[in-house]
Formats: C-alpha cells, sequence, structure tokens
C-alpha cells in the first residue's frame, strides 16, 4: 500500500453525512432511470390526444412531429455546438439528406422501410464524414463557412435537381402518380401519417419513442467521459490532446454523429408528413435549428429540445403573425416585422438576455446549489470508498516505486532524450538536447527567457516533432508521436497559464484528466452500461483522493474559475495526476504564486516523488528549484548550459552569468 | 472561350463583394452573414434617392453607399462587438449577424416587395466584344472596380497611417490598445468601408437584374466563396479567388448545366479548404500555446 492511501485515510471525518437525503435518489443509476422513465411519460402524453385519431387531433399530433424532428436535430447540433464548440450552420443539410433520402429509397428505390432509414441515416453518416474530413483544420467562422456551404449545396440540388420536382414537392403527380408517400409498414404494423380523420396516427408512437431515447441517449453522451472530451476540444484542442484524446478523431466522430441526428431529424418529417416541399429545407431551417440549441440552452441536456418545442410552437402558432398584424395597424402597413424578422430579433435578444438559453439560465441557479449539495454529500462516500482504491493506482504507483516495471528491469530510466533538436526556420529554438530522468527523481529545467524550455516540453508531449535526435520513454519511442499518444504512454503535463474548465467543478475538472475522456467508445458513453457506472465511482473516488493530495477537498464543487490562482495550479496538477502518469511535465507551477503557495507547491512536488512520479520541472523560481529538485539542468539558447546537482548548476558561473550577464570586464 | 471570358468578369463581381468579408475580417477577425442584406439596401436606397433629378448619378450611389456604411457600423457596434467578447472561439457575432440577416431581409420584403424593380441609376447599356465574347458594360464596369478597390485597398493599407492603424490591430488589438488607437474605433470604420463596398456592389449589380430583397442572397454565397478561396487575410485574395471561382463555374455550367456550376465552385472551396485552410493567399496564423 503506498502512501496516498494512508493520507487519504487520516482525511478529516465527513461532516455532511447527517443532512444527506435518502441515499437511494442519490444513486446515480436511479437518477438515470428516473430521468428516462420521465422521458418516455412525456413522449406518450404528448401524444395522448390523437389516440383516437380524431379530426381535431390531427393538426396537433402533426405540430408534435415537428417538434420531435427538431428537437432531434437540435440534439445532434448541441453535440457539436453546445460542448465541442463547433458552431455547425450545416444541420439543415443533414436534415434535408434524411428526409429525401429515407423518400427517395422508399418510393423509387423499392427498399424495405426500416432498411432505407437505415440507408438515409448512413448517407447522412458518410456525408457527414466527408465534410468532417474537409472541415477538421477549420476553427470558427471558416468551419461555419463550409458547413453553411454544404446546405446550401444540399438545397440547390434538392431544388433543382428534377427528381424532386420545385414546385411540386417530392412525391408529385407528374413522376410518381401520387402526392403522398405510402404508409409504411414496420413488423406487420402499418405507421399511418396523422393526415386522414379518423384514422389512427400510428407513426407517432416511434416517432415519439426515437425522440425519448435520442434526448437519453444525449444526455448520458454529455455526461460521460466522452461528453468530457467533447468540452476539452471545446475549450483548447491542445489542452484535449493533452489529456489523452484524438482530437481528430474524436471531432469527426461527433460530426457523424450530429449529422446521424440531424437525418433522423429528417426521416421523422418524412415519416409524419409523407410529402417533401424543397423550399421548406432553406436556409432558414438550418438556422432555425440554431436558435432552437441557442435559444433552449446550447450545452444542456434539456436545452435543445425546449428550444426545438419552443420554436416550433412559436413559428407555427398565431402569436408571431399576430405580432406582425399589430405592427402593422399601429406603426405602419409597411415597416413591420413578420415570422422570420421576429424570429431574427427574438435570435439577438436571446443572445443579449439569455446567453446561456432557456435552461441554462433558469437551470444555472439550481443545478449550481445541487452539485455543491451533491459534492458535499459525496465527499463522505469518496472517502469511505477509498479503502478499496483503483486497482491501476496502486499499480502505478507501486510499480514506479519498487521498479517491477518492464522498462525498470531492463535497467534504462523512464525518460531518456537524446540529441533533441528543433528548428523554426532558421532559428535553432533547441539543438543537441539530452535529458534523463528516472522514477522518483525531480529534474529542474532552468535558463534565462528564450532559452528553449518550453519549447523542450512541447518536444517531449508531441505539441511539437524534434527536427533531430529521439525521445524515448518507458522503454519505447515516443519521438514525433502525437501528443494523445504521448499522454497515454504515461506523460501529462500542466501549462504555463492552468487550463482549466473554468465552468465545470473541480471534481469535474478532475474527472476529465482520467484516460476514459480519451478511451470511451461512444456506445459505451451513450448506452451506459453497467461497467460505466462501477467506473465512475472509482473515477469518483480517485478523483477525491487527488483532490485531499493537493489540498482541494473542501473546494471540491466550486466552479474552477472560482479559485484563487495557486489553488488554479493546485488542480492542474491534481488533473494531470489523475491519467495516472509515471512522468509528469510542470511548465514553470510557482509562476505568479505567493511565497506561501510556493512553499506548498514544493511539499506537494516533494511527496509526489515520494510516490514514485518522475518530474520534469520548467522553473524560475531557484529557491524553490535547489529545494526539490535531484537533478538540475540549465538551458541557454536551446543548448545545454550546465548540469548537475542543484548546489553545483547554481554555483556555476556559466549559470550565473547567463542570468545576471557577463562582468564588464570579461567582455571581449 | 466565351464561358472563359464571362467567368472573369462574373469573378469581378463576387471579388468585389468578397473584399467586404476580408476587410472585416482582416480587422476584426468577424464575418457579416447580412452582407448579401446590404447589398440589397444599397440598391433600394438609391433606387429611392433615383427620383432627385439634381443629384448626379455619381452621388446617388455615394448616398446608398453611406446609408449602407452608417449602418454597417452600427450593425459592428451593436451587434458584432458585444459578441466577440470571450476570444477567439467566441462566435456569437455569427448568430447575429445571421439574425440581422433576416431582419434586414423581412423589413425591406415588406416594405418593396418580393419582385424585382428596375433601376437605372449608374447604369451603363450596351455591350463589347471581349475576345469574341459579348459582355455588358455594366458587367465589365463592376470587374474593373473589383480591380480599383482592391488596388485602392493594397495602397492604403500600405502607405497610410489609417491603412498602418488597421494592420496593427489585426496583428494584436491588445498593444494596439495600448498605443492608444480604440480597436472598437477601427472595427467601426472598417465595418462602414466594407458595406459601404457591399452597398456599391449592390447598386451597379441592380442595374443589372433589378432590385429586390433577395438579390444578395446567390451573391453572397459565391463571394464567401470567393473570399475563403482567395483566403481571408489577403486583400489581394479576392481576386484570385474570384477569377478561379467564376470561370470554374461558368465553364461548368457551360458544359454541364447551371446546377452544375454552383456545385463545382462550392466544391472548390471544400478543396482548398482540406488542402490550404488559410486559403490561396492568406497567411497561417500559428497558435501559440
Amino acid at each position: 500500500m503506498s502512501l496516498l492511501d494512508q493520507e487519504s485515510r487520516s482525511a478529516p471525518p465527513t461532516k455532511e453525512s447527517s443532512r444527506r437525503p435518502s441515499r437511494w435518489a442519490s444513486r446515480p443509476w436511479v437518477r438515470d432511470a428516473l430521468f428516462a422513465v420521465a422521458a418516455l411519460v412525456v413522449a406518450f402524453l404528448a401524444i395522448l390526444p390523437g389516440r383516437d385519431g380524431a379530426g381535431p387531433s390531427i393538426s396537433l399530433m402533426q405540430l408534435v412531429a415537428s417538434m420531435a424532428a427538431m428537437t432531434v436535430a437540435a440534439v445532434g447540433l448541441n453535440l457539436l455546438m453546445g460542448y465541442a464548440k463547433l458552431v455547425s450552420l450545416g444541420q439543415g443539410g443533414f436534415y434535408a439528406i434524411g428526409a429525401y433520402a429515407t423518400a427517395w429509397l422508399v418510393l423509387d428505390g423499392g427498399w424495405p422501410p426500416l432498411l432505407a432509414i437505415a440507408g438515409a441515416l448512413a448517407l447522412c453518416g458518410a456525408v457527414g464524414a466527408v465534410v468532417a474530413v474537409a472541415s477538421m483544420q477549420l476553427r470558427g467562422p471558416q468551419f461555419s463557412v463550409i458547413t453553411l456551404v454544404l446546405a446550401i449545396l444540399v438545397e440547390r440540388i434538392l431544388n433543382e435537381g428534377a427528381p424532386f420536382g420545385r414546385l411540386a414537392g417530392y412525391p408529385n403527380h407528374a413522376q410518381h402518380g401520387t402526392t403522398a408517400l405510402p404508409p409504411i409498414e414496420i413488423l406487420g404494423s402499418t405507421l399511418e401519417p396523422p393526415m386522414i380523420a379518423n384514422t389512427v396516427a400510428t407513426v407517432m408512437v416511434p416517432v415519439v419513442v426515437v425522440t425519448a431515447l435520442v434526448v437519453i441517449a444525449s444526455r448520458n453522451i454529455a455526461r460521460s467521459p466522452w461528453g468530457s472530451s467533447l468540452s476539452a476540444i471545446g475549450e483548447s484542442e491542445m489542452l484535449a490532446s493533452h489529456l489523452g484524446v484524438d482530437v481528430f478523431r474524436r471531432k469527426i466522430s461527433v460530426f457523424v454523429l450530429a449529422s446521424v441526428f440531424g437525418g433522423l431529424g429528417g426521416v421523422i418529417t418524412t415519416l409524419s408528413f409523407a410529402h417533401l416541399q424543397p423550399e421548406t429545407f432553406d436556409i432558414f431551417l438550418t438556422i432555425t435549428i440554431v436558435l432552437a440549441v441557442v435559444f433552449g440552452g446550447s450545452g444542456t441536456v434539456l436545452g435543445p429540445l425546449v428550444g426545438a418545442v419552443g420554436i416550433v410552437w412559436l413559428e407555427q402558432s398565431d402569436i408571431l403573425a399576430q405580432l406582425g398584424d399589430l405592427q402593422q395597424e399601429y406603426i405602419s402597413p409597411q415597416w413591420y416585422l413578420s415570422t422570420p424578422g421576429l424570429v431574427g430579433v427574438l435570435f439577438v435578444l436571446t443572445l443579449f438576455l439569455m446567453p446561456r438559453g432557456i435552461v441554462g439560465t433558469l437551470g444555472g441557479l439550481v443545478v449550481g446549489r445541487r452539485q455543491r449539495a451533491e459534492v458535499a454529500e459525496d465527499d463522505g462516500a469518496g472517502l469511505q470508498g477509498t479503502a478499496g482504491l483503483p486497482a491501476e493506482a496502486d499499480a502505478v504507483s507501486d510499480a514506479a516505486v519498487d521498479g517491477h516495471s518492464p522498462a525498470g528491469r531492463t535497467g534504462e530510466p523512464l525518460l531518456v532524450m537524446s540529441g533533441v533538436g528543433k528548428n523554426f526556420g532558421g532559428l535553432k529554438a533547441v539543438a543537441d538536447m539530452d535529458l534523463t530522468v528516472d522514477r522518483g527523481e525531480i529534474h529542474a529545467v532552468i535558463g534565462p527567457n528564450g532559452a528553449g524550455k518550453s519549447t523542450l516540453a512541447n518536444l517531449l508531449t508531441g505539441v511539437y516533432r524534434p527536427s533531430s535526435g529521439t525521445v524515448r520513454f518507458a522503454g519505447r519511442a515516443i519521438t514525433a508521436l502525437a501528443p494523445h499518444k504521448v499522454a497515454r504512454a504515461g506523460v501529462a503535463r500542466t501549462f504555463q497559464t492552468p487550463q482549466l474548465f473554468h465552468d465545470a467543478t473541480v471534481l469535474d475538472n478532475v474527472l476529465a484528466g482520467f484516460p476514459d475522456t480519451g478511451r470511451t467508445p461512444l456506445w459505451a458513453a451513450a448506452l451506459k452500461p453497467p461497467s460505466r457506472y462501477r467506473r465512475d465511482a472509482e473515477m469518483r473516488a480517485e478523483a477525491e483522493r487527488l483532490l485531499h493530495l493537493v489540498g482541494l477537498t473542501e473546494f471540491a464543487g466550486l466552479r474552477a474559475g472560482e479559485l484563487p490562482y495557486g489553488k488554479q495550479r493546485a488542480l492542474e496538477i491534481a488533473r494531470a495526476l489523475a491519467s495516472q502518469p509515471e512522468l509528469v511535465v510542470l511548465d514553470e507551477p510557482a509562476a505568479g504564486l505567493l511565497a506561501t503557495e510556493t512553499a506548498g507547491l514544493g511539499d506537494l512536488l516533494i511527496s509526489l516523488r515520494t510516490h514514485g512520479y518522475a518530474l520534469i520541472v520548467v522553473e524560475h523560481h531557484m529557491d524553490l528549484v535547489a529545494r526539490i529538485a535531484d537533478q538540475v539542468t540549465c538551458m541557454d539558447q536551446g543548448r545545454l548550459l550546465s548540469r548537475g546537482t542543484p548546489q553545483q548548476v547554481l554555483s556555476d558561473e556559466a549559470v550565473v552569468s547567463a542570468y545576471l550577464g557577463k562582468p564588464m570586464e570579461e567582455h571581449p | 472561350m466565351d464561358a472563359l471570358v464571362l467567368g472573369l468578369v462574373l469573378g469581378g463581381l463576387y471579388a468585389l463583394l468578397a473584399q467586404s468579408f476580408v476587410l472585416t475580417f482582416i480587422t476584426t477577425k468577424t464575418l457579416n452573414f447580412a452582407v448579401g442584406e446590404f447589398v440589397a439596401l444599397g440598391a433600394f436606397v438609391v433606387l429611392a434617392v433615383a427620383g432627385w433629378s439634381w443629384l448626379p448619378d455619381v452621388a446617388k450611389v455615394a448616398v446608398g453607399v453611406l446609408v449602407a456604411a452608417v449602418v454597417g457600423a452600427a450593425a459592428y457596434r451593436f451587434l458584432v462587438l458585444p459578441f466577440m467578447t470571450e476570444g477567439e472561439h467566441d462566435v456569437r457575432w455569427l448568430l447575429s449577424t445571421v439574425a440581422l440577416s433576416f431582419v434586414m431581409l423581412n423589413l425591406i420584403t415588406n416594405v418593396e416587395g418580393p419582385s424585382p424593380q428596375r433601376s437605372e441609376t449608374a447604369r451603363l447599356s450596351g455591350a463589347v466584344d471581349v475576345l469574341g465574347a459579348g459582355v455588358s458594360k455594366q458587367q465589365l464596369l463592376i470587374a474593373a472596380l473589383a480591380v480599383v478597390v482592391t488596388v485602392l485597398l493594397v495602397v492604403a493599407s500600405k502607405k497610410t497611417s489609417a491603412g498602418l492603424v488597421m494592420r496593427a490591430v489585426s496583428q494584436d488589438p491588445e498593444t494596439t490598445s495600448l498605443m492608444g488607437v480604440s480597436p472598437r474605433l477601427v472595427g467601426m470604420v472598417t465595418y462602414a468601408v466594407a458595406m459601404g463596398i457591399a452597398a456599391l456592389t449592390g447598386t451597379l449589380y441592380a442595374a443589372t437584374v433589378g432590385a429586390s430583397p433577395v438579390m444578395g442572397a446567390p451573391l453572397l454565397v459565391a463571394s464567401i466563396a470567393v473570399a475563403v478561396v482567395g483566403g481571408l487575410s489577403s486583400l489581394w485574395g479576392p481576386l484570385l479567388g474570384g477569377a478561379l471561382y467564376g470561370v470554374l463555374s461558368e465553364v461548368t455550367s457551360y458544359e454541364f448545366g447551371a446546377i452544375w456550376g454552383e456545385t463545382a465552385g462550392l466544391l472548390l472551396v471544400i478543396v482548398v479548404l482540406v488542402w490550404r485552410p488559410q486559403g490561396l493567399l492568406g497567411r497561417r496564423t500559428e497558435v501559440k500555446l
């Protein structure tokens, strides 16, 4: 047993356990089950008025169908836009592809309905993958432009492509001899759309069930490590890759997923309305989906649902039309805004007054308070649970201490950089550097500004490809590996300015550091099998242990942005440790810290060494370096200037003159 | 050959409008998705003053440009600036300009009606023969103007103090503001100039197809494409992008039909973005850790 466990066992006793509500309701799987049941109940309540197919209920069922389609598309866009912060204006394009491909495959292709739907969704996924690969290097406006280009392209093809019939729509009398798709049959039951009085609109059942399932799945995804990886990408792609996320592939996955959800919205439209008009799939549609997400609350679970229901209701009710009439009556018969203009005004007002949307704004306070209470509760649970620490964590530290790992047996040091160099154009930022670090060792890298220290850290962690030289870690070559692969190999890092998720809680920040963020497969995130619950509990316990280690236990429920600067640094170290690294690279950890904080940092780093971690500390703070470092490397102008124990290096004349300048008489 | 010449001329039209995207992108890193409506705004303002016979045509156009410039500056101040405060990943301005586009389009449609209206201001009638292809004088004027405006902008950005300030703001707004320059003011001026160019394009274009609320929509798509192909950070980009996009789409629609022309043009955007995300003449900005 390592010392860490003893520390956490001797932690202060639980305080909140007395006013904990029933433990039953606080169990994650119970909450998830309640949510799922509630979602399905709401879904069935929505279609209850249409159960006998009475004439007046038809328009209501059509409204519900429109809302369902918009919800599914918005849920998909929310994953992309709300979490990964990739604002796509192309969702309407996928919606249109899903709608038309289903209809076309059934009617012209003669495919069985289920196969046609699957085919349409696969097509959306494929188009999404192509667009994703094409746009993955782009961010911000360029990404939005390319997705907008896609939506416009799809609209043009639908409007002008001969099979789809501009004015007549699809299907149409001239080409198909009918203006409505025949009701499809699935598993022996006919799915009637809400069109004919006294015919029960049976299609509504699968429509609302699928919608509920999509909402449930997206909630699972958003709250899984897969969802954390999206937030990490949204925060900073560089950060995400250092957390072990293959950013390129993850971005493609989420775009494809969003595209498929967009297509599913279109499928629902086709099944519910049996007729498609090309001009309804215009730019207004794609913007409405974006508006639904923003209006409801982007980056929230229920936001897209609330936004989609609200927007569809607004657009189809008389309210906006009446507003237009009012303006005509009281302001001017000409200078007034009708529905599209009013939607634009609503959009701007939402951005101004409710930047976090309805759900984000209303839920903000409540959720914040509840999370705090929850965290406080689980403090107790977590500490009790630390007796059975995750096996991996023990394995890492024990192996490191005892030298049982394979690399340890061969006698090769943990990290060996040899002859590493990096040129930027003509500038040699780093030239021919060697660096060796072993387990349980703190290696400080010092040097004046511009000496190449940070570049060296970036070469090690995969941000830059070395121009020359090799890097070996734990017995294998990691030269020029991408950052996420270096991270997965067991190298974690912190940054010069702490890169945290400022709006997430301290605990969630640590949770994002676990290897699961990069490794959880999408299906497991969406379905949330029992193993996920077990792993979540393990991760929570481990995260709380790490927070205790860095002295942040009492802040677990705070937003990371509310922490003082010194504590943010500690949090970043805790997150780095969550990935169960063997080597941690700390880039100027003491920068901006108070003297007392620096002393605490020194204690922390020394205790990490005791646990067998290898540390590389890029630092300017000489007192700290002298206190903690086993080895010191001093760099100047990209080269090795001096190396040895802190006493040797800090008294080296070359080092002194590099920092303070040479005495006058030595100048030529 | 005909298609080639017509494509180049058409590319000139797109390039002129693309300049307004490039201008706002260089200084503020934002794009105004309502540019299409500023095109229509310019055309309709000029239409409204067309009856003032005491005013020469050039002055009428200037009125249209001025109105669009003022509205453009206001749009930046009230709809772009508040929505770009949270760093480079903050693209709420994109949504607010789209919303502005909805509002302006709706308002113009309600006031002026959806059908195109004939515009005679600043109209050159007749056609000239260019390498065997008949090109209307008006289109040639627009293309020539694209070149003139580009050269003027390049010269202004290199030789004048205003240009220096603009380039400084584009490189580092924070440091520039420490030097006593207001990036907000620079942004407003840039938006004014950019929307003025959009209105100019609209006026001249309306003389060929008539003024209508939706006249800007097809131009918007094509000119965004042109700006992206040429490189959003390069003042020369629109001319190159316009030539490529215009010729490609014109030749393709000549061979395969109109719909494929546009498709080919938009596919060009995708190809360029994959190959050179910063555009053909754009400069790549390094991400610093």
